[in-house]
């Protein structure tokens, strides 16, 4: 057993709560001022972030999380 | 360094006639632990290609310094090492819909990497919900070619197999995720992300030596692993404040049993147009592997505990242990120097990071300077 089903549970509601919950708001472009700030909408350059995956990667057993690919060295 | 100094010149030089835009950045990192040291300068590069198109490419050296025998190491005199890497990726614009693929190359004395991948973004309910899904192949070589002893040790690419020894071992690994953005008001907005990648080779260091009860034997992993991890994040504007409030959890998980649990919180603060500073916890903590051991009985792998599958290793990242992490960050904009032209967009970046981990990789400091510089062409 990979993890509990008590944890499967509480990731399921976390992703349902996360996006069907809001799914009936719609946000028009012209309101989206905040949305678009640097903060709001990316606040790490790639660099930054791709040596934060490094780093971590070289450092602990876990990695992912960020929809990027990882790996590409040999810091085993 | 002097290279990536020269690549920056040439492409302000090459500026003329504007049609497009892009951006150029030039970040350095330096990384301190125990026993290794890392300075790795960078150069990041985004193009408009016509009306629909965007090009990213990279260029990275590191240099490697380790008295570490996990590095090569022997006899814990320090030596260093480079590692380049460069990369490419395309993104087209297609109405709703964004196509796009990436190809990465880096390469180092004992480990060669290519990678490519593919992804498709799609957006829905004007934009307030953007699905993501894309997924790439890693063909890695590793060998033991940094070795600082007398002679270049051979691998057992596949220890569990006979007649497996060689002097390079391969590694191929499958990746995939899917992700969701969705907002959820004018200052907020949630995503969720889901990672799985397929690692089938060589996965042990080729240097390092475990430590049993009746000798030095080789490190020893599984070749096959499977990890997942689904992460979750937030983000909140406070315009009275002009504070973002960014939080994210990830759960990890393998066939390995290594678990991990990692909360993050970011806050990022905005003090006028051109400055913002931000702050960064993060908790790391993750369960130890079905083969990890403080201390193995025997070099010969059956005489251990039958759980660990002839495995043993030596890697502090399949022992259980938590981290913490402290970041500081300061952006300024070339605004607030007086800087005219294109310079009065260029942003300047300092970070400090510090971690804290309780296995024998120990502390370490990140420090990190960064400037992008906008230009259009």
């Amino acid at each position: 057993m990979l993890w509990s089903h008590a944890s499967v549970r509480a990731i399921l509601i976390v992703l349902v709560v996360a996006l069907a919950g809001p799914g009936c708001v719609v946000v028009r472009a012209h309101q989206r001022e905040d949305l678009a700030k640097r903060a709001m909408t990316n606040d790490r350059d790639s660099g930054e972030a791709r040596f934060g995956e490094h780093e971590r990667g070289s450092r602990e057993g876990a990695e992912g999380g960020t929809g990027q690919p990882g790996g590409g060295c040999g810091c085993n | 360094m002097r290279t990536l100094g020269l690549a920056v010149v040439s492409l302000l030089a090459a500026a003329g006639a504007a049609r497009a835009d892009g951006s150029v950045t030039l970040r350095t990192v330096y990384y301190k632990e125990t026993a290794t040291r890392v300075e790795q300068p960078m150069l990041d590069s985004m193009f408009d290609v016509g009306t629909h198109g965007l090009l990213t490419a990279h260029l990275l050296v590191d240099a490697i310094t380790s008295a570490s025998a996990g590095s090569g190491a022997a006899n814990a005199a320090a030596f260093t090492e480079h590692r380049y890497e460069g990369a490419a990726g395309y993104l087209h614009q297609l109405d709703h819909l964004r196509l796009g693929g990436d190809f990465k190359y880096s390469t180092e004395s004992d480990y060669r990497s290519v990678y490519f991948g593919g992804r498709a973004e799609l957006d829905l309910a004007q934009k307030n919900l953007v699905l993501a899904g894309g997924g790439g192949v890693s063909l890695d070589r590793v060998s033991a070619a940094a070795a600082q002893g007398p002679s270049m040790p051979t691998i057992n690419c596949r220890p569990n197999e006979s007649g497996s020894a060689s002097d390079h071992c391969g590694l191929h690994v499958f990746s995939g995720f899917v992700s969701a953005s969705q907002i959820v008001s004018r200052h907020g907005l949630v995503a969720v992300t889901y990672d799985i990648a397929r690692l089938d080779g060589y996965q042990a260091n080729p240097y390092r030596l475990v430590v049993t009860n009746t000798g030095f034997a080789p490190e020893t992993h599984p070749d096959e692993r499977l990890r997942q991890d689904v992460a979750v994040s937030a983000r909140y504007y406070l315009p009275a404040t002009e504070t973002t409030l960014i939080g994210a959890y990830r759960f990890y998980f393998d066939n390995w049993d290594v678990h991990a649990h990692t909360p993050e919180l970011r806050i990022v603060q905005q003090a006028g147009a051109n400055v913002d500073a931000s702050l960064r916890l993060r908790y790391y903590r993750q369960s130890k592997s079905f083969f990890f051991a403080d201390r193995y009985d025997s070099t010969d792998p059956a005489m251990n505990n039958p759980a660990f599958k002839g495995n043993l290793t030596d890697d502090p990242k399949m022992s259980a242990f938590t981290g913490q992490t402290v970041e500081a960050k300061l952006g300024v904009l070339g605004d607030a120097f007086g800087a005219g032209g294109t310079w009065a967009g260029a942003r300047f970046e300092g970070i400090l990071e510090y971690v804290i981990q309780n296995n024998r990789f120990g502390n370490a400091l990140v420090a990190q300077f960064a400037i992008t510089l906008p230009f259009a062409y």
